[in-house]
């Protein structure tokens, strides 16, 4: 074998049939000289060279590689029949193409998500160090300065200790003031991540000293969008905090982990950590810790390592470590933290995209099969002329081979613009989205699937045509090909087809109705017409709460003046606002007893201004709302929602009654005015919880939330509100502005995606298999057409002709609806954490699927059936 | 003339390679003449069947034992040439010394019946 000999085959067979001619016609010449005449000698001089086709088929022979021989001798073949046949081509390609392209798609997003490494040295030894308080809540509720230090201090199990916050603050000295997001970490954070700068340098410890000079460090993102990846920033100063910060050097591009944060700084410089009084605390657990595991240890022997720490700490301070809290430390596994939102959502969707592509294989295989049986009286006589089954088999895999990566090169076209929409979509569930991109992975995988699909849709068609007999060469034997192996396998396909989609159909209706009852929530306020946006006020500029008091005064004053605007209120957080998680306190209230060694009984509150309620809609069920006349002097109030009240005052009004938020020793009595109906305030699908209002001006607040109804589209007032805005505090930034469908929107945008995903390819598995369904039932009634009209013929009636080819072609759909709804039982298991109020194993949802399966399939099969039925025994029996 | 018998043709395989090659050192030639060289110096013993004689010329010139060109023939026909090269020549003593080794090793073996059986399979 050799390719310099392949290439130079046809040179070398001109060179040879030259050399030919030269010794015919020396011999001749030799022969003519002994004196033979010309005819004889040329008579005699062929008959001694023999055959020259043979030698010169000798050489070629040497000179050929022989699989790429037959491979290429295959290929012009399935090209020539594929051109013959291009309806039956083009519909394989296409779809294969597009079950190919669905694949790629989401496997690009799970090779971007799930298969590449993060950009940090060993990803898979750091962790995230948190504490629980495991009977209060599953949330974590962070780690004290105190406890960082005990942690970093005590634990034998990590090779660094980082600690981490992040909070948002106001950057002077860029074209206008800016919030920025701020990563506060110790100076060992990026040593931990390892980590190394693009610009200057990182932190270092003598940054993380009171008396340092205060630095900065850009994030990649932040570097490039506010200054267009400026090389000379290192070095450049900025105001925050009342203090001037310099720029020592940029990140390198790494995903919005744990935080998206704009600027890191070290803990030194966050005026809260820094504060002597917050170091003292204890209990003001703000911080959580990032951590390097020792090379081999186990996350377990973290978290058992830490649990140790923690309690060696309870046993010093016991105050801190209430027995009924249940505090422990834990660690994850940063990976793990990154990925889990999108994993199972993934690996479902690929299951289900997998799955069409199998379905369309089935397909193909039986439409491949079919054609087959058509074509066995040319199989037959090839093999009769000499074909091996092997060659056979090895020609037929070569057609759908062809076809497969025909169909992957149109999948891997279709997955490149398919998987820019999933990408968006992706992004909801994991920062490191952005990261996704179509690469050589990507592409193996489309090539890997497309000669995988090629060999399912190839094999079994390629098997049946191998074990051709010759007899089919005779009409008996190509009439009995129609009830042969080749039917029972079509009908086992049909089944394998039916309970895979049905499998899939149970999936995408579990989706549609879990979405459908998420659609339903009524969310207990009118997010129509509602603009929302932050207002966090520069903290330095605003210490008193008079000074934040009379900003929001005036700015609620000056909005509400507003043409086009029917309310304007404030609040501490915007509802379905999923950047912000409960805020959650003990609660007290008077004339309750208080168990004295359990947790007080932990409530969300919230702070609202007089108009809270008539902005959002929530109707008021008992007593006021809050008025203008609740000022900071005047006796503290509060609204209680209806949840809360028949919680704690079953048998009675709570209004007059007193309420306290905080802990047995510091805390302000408020009496309760009023009782407002439900919200959900954190999530469409989180029940409300017991919630407590309070009046705004009764509690110090400097980052608040402006909501806004409007007459007409909310967000074009933006521009008006902003104006107020700054006319009243020119360096006030305005961050997250939305409208309240926006937020709902986005809350239902993954599980609407989902669905939509799940449901398209369970309709396309739907279809795909009624085709199969009811292609598979025609070919049968018409290689029968002969037996039906023989038994016609013998007196059997239309009715008995067409319930016998319902039972046959609905037999496999039943045995199928069976299997399937078995395998369904245990994959739908998958779902359960994605599904809102729905059961995975939802007994109306399986059987409306099945009833749905069985009337379409029923359609499917009564269309050849009646053609069955409408055969005319005269023509049956003359045809043949 | 008829096709040699199928044992001489056997033999004829496994050293034509090697006659070939010991053609070539009188002198270049075509295929024409190397397979009437082989003939008459066997006394029309061998036949060389020309359906091996071009792939071996083919095999021997892609191991680069022999080079060849286009030439004119004695009859002034454009003819290949076929050339002994160096590496042929080493190859040539090497598979010569072999088969003298081998075909005294037979003789040995067979002792005085060897000329007669010879003589018989060739002659018509």
């Amino acid at each position: 074998m050799s390719w310099r000999r392949y290439f130079r085959r046809h040179p070398k067979d001109e060179e040879l049939v030259k050399e030919i001619d030269l010794y015919l016609a020396e011999e001749i010449d030799e022969n003519v000289a002994q004196g033979v005449d010309a005819d004889e000698a040329k008579r005699r001089s062929y008959l001694k060279f023999g055959n020259p086709t043979r030698v010169r088929e000798e050489l070629w022979k040497m000179n050929s590689i022989a699989p790429l021989e037959t491979f290429l001798r295959n290929a012009r073949f399935a090209w020539r029949t594929l051109l013959r046949n291009p309806g039956y081509a083009v519909l394989a390609i296409v779809t294969l193409g597009l079950g190919i392209g669905a694949n790629t798609a989401i496997f690009t997003v799970i090779n971007g998500v799930l298969l590449q490494p993060l950009p940090y040295a060993q990803a898979n030894q750091i962790v995230h160090v948190d504490q629980i308080a495991a009977k209060l809540g599953p949330d974590p509720i962070g780690l004290s300065v105190a406890e960082v230090g005990d942690l970093r201090g005590q634990s034998h199990v990590f090779s660094e200790f980082a600690e981490y916050h992040s909070m948002t603050f106001t950057l002077l000295g860029g074209k206008e003031p800016e919030r920025v997001v701020t990563g506060v970490v110790s100076n060992n954070y990026f040593i931990m991540l390892g980590v190394k700068p693009l610009l200057g340098r990182l932190l270092i410890p003598a940054d993380e000293v009171m008396t340092a000079p205060p630095v900065l460090v850009l994030s990649y993102a932040y570097w490039m969008k506010q200054f267009n990846g400026d090389r000379t920033i290192v070095g450049r100063t900025f105001e925050m905090n009342d203090r001037v910060h310099t720029v020592v050097g940029v990140l390198p591009p790494l995903p919005d982990y744990p935080d998206a944060n704009d600027v890191y700084m070290p803990t030194t410089s966050c005026p809260f950590r820094s504060d002597p009084a917050m170091i003292a605390n204890r209990d003001g657990r703000m911080l959580t810790g990032y951590a390097r595991l020792k090379p081999g240890v186990t996350l377990a022997q973290a978290d058992i390592d830490l649990g140790e720490v923690i309690q060696r700490m309870a046993l010093s301070y016991p105050k801190s470590y209430p027995v009924s809290a249940g505090l422990a430390p834990q660690a994850t596994g940063v990976e793990q933290e990154l990925t889990h939102a999108a994993r199972p959502t993934f690996l479902v969707l690929l299951g289900a995209s997998g799955l069409v592509l199998l379905l369309a294989c089935a397909n193909l295989a039986n439409i491949a099969l079919s054609r087959q049986m058509q074509r066995s009286r040319e199989l037959a006589i090839r093999m009769a002329t000499g074909a091996s089954q092997w060659n056979l088999f090895s020609q037929l895999l070569t057609e759908s081979m062809m076809i497969a990566l025909a169909g992957g090169i149109l999948g891997i076209g279709i997955a490149a613009v398919g998987s820019k929409l999933l990408i968006d979509y992706a992004a909801h569930m994991t920062t490191l989205a952005a990261g996704i991109r179509l690469d050589g992975r990507v592409l193996l995988f489309g090539l890997g699937i497309s000669l995988l699909a090629g060999l399912l849709f190839g094999v079994l068609p390629g098997y049946v045509a191998s074990r051709i007999r010759l007899t089919s060469l005779s009409d008996a034997g190509e009439r009995s090909t129609g009830s042969g192996s080749g039917t029972r396998m079509r009908n086992a396909l049909v089944t394998a087809q039916v309970s895979i989609s049905f499998v899939l159909l149970i999936c995408a209706g579990l989706m549609l109705h879990s979405l459908y009852n998420l659609l339903s929530v009524d969310p207990g306020f009118k997010t129509g017409n509602v603009l929302s946006m932050h207002v966090s006020l520069n903290w330095t500029k605003y210490q008193k709460s008079d000074a934040s008091r009379n900003f929001f005064h005036q700015t609620l004053d000056r909005v509400q003046a507003l043409p086009g605007v029917q309310a304007a209120a404030l609040s501490m957080a915007v509802p379905l606002n999923n950047d912000m998680g409960p805020m959650n306190a003990g609660v007290l209230i008077e004339g309750q007893p208080v168990r004295a060694d359990e947790p007080l009984p932990q409530i969300n509150f919230a702070i609202a201004s007089p108009d809270y309620f008539r902005v959002l809609g929530i109707p008021l069920l008992a007593g006021r709302s809050f008025s203008t006349s609740d000022s900071a002097s005047a006796p503290f109030v509060a609204i209680v929602n209806d949840r809360m009240a028949r919680h704690y005052w079953p048998h009675e009004s709570p209004l007059g009654h007193r309420v306290a938020v905080g802990s047995k020793d510091k805390k302000t009595w408020a009496s309760v005015v009023g009782v407002t109906s439900d919200v959900r305030q954190y999530g469409l699908d989180k029940e409300p919880a017991d919630t407590i209002y309070f009046a705004a001006d009764q509690s110090g607040m400097n980052n608040g939330a402006l909501l806004v109804r409007t007459k007409g589209d909310p967000l074009r007032m933006t521009n008006q509100v902003a104006a107020i805005i700054h006319e009243i505090d020119p360096q006030q930034p305005i961050t997250d502005v939305r409208t309240l469908e926006q937020l709902r929107g986005a809350q239902l945008g993954t599980p609407r995606v989902t669905s939509m995903l799940l449901g398209l390819f369970a309709s396309v598995a739907l279809f795909i298999t009624i085709v199969g369904v009811s292609g598979t039932l025609a070919l049968s009634v018409a290689r029968q057409s002969k037996e039906i009209g023989i038994r016609l013929a013998l007196g059997a009636t239309k009715r008995n002709i067409l319930s016998n080819a319902l039972t046959r072609g609905m037999l496999p759909v039943l045995i199928g609806l069976g299997l399937g709804a078995v395998a369904a039982a245990f994959a739908t298991r998958v779902l359960a954490r994605m599904l809102f109020e729905v059961k995975p194993d939802d007994p109306g949802t399986f059987i409306a699927i099945a009833l749905l399966f069985l009337g379409v399939a029923l359609i499917g099969c009564i269309i050849p059936a009646r053609r069955a039925a409408r055969v005319d025994p005269m023509i049956a029996l003359r045809t043949e | 003339m008829t096709k040699p018998k199928r044992e001489n043709n056997e033999m004829l395989r496994g050293t034509l390679d090697m006659m070939v090659l010991r053609t070539l050192v009188t002198g270049d030639a075509h295929g024409h003449t190397i397979a009437k060289v082989i003939e008459r110096s066997s006394e029309d013993v061998l036949e060389v069947e020309q359906g091996s004689l071009y792939p071996a010329l083919h095999r021997l010139e892609d191991r680069g034992w022999v080079s060849c060109y286009w030439g004119n023939s004695e009859n002034n026909r454009k003819a290949k040439f076929y050339h002994l090269t160096a590496a042929g020549k080493r190859q040539l003593t090497a598979e010569t010394s072999r088969w003298r080794q081998m075909a005294r090793a037979i003789a040995l073996v067979m002792g005085e019946v060897v000329g007669e059986t010879k003589a018989e399979g060739g002659q018509e």
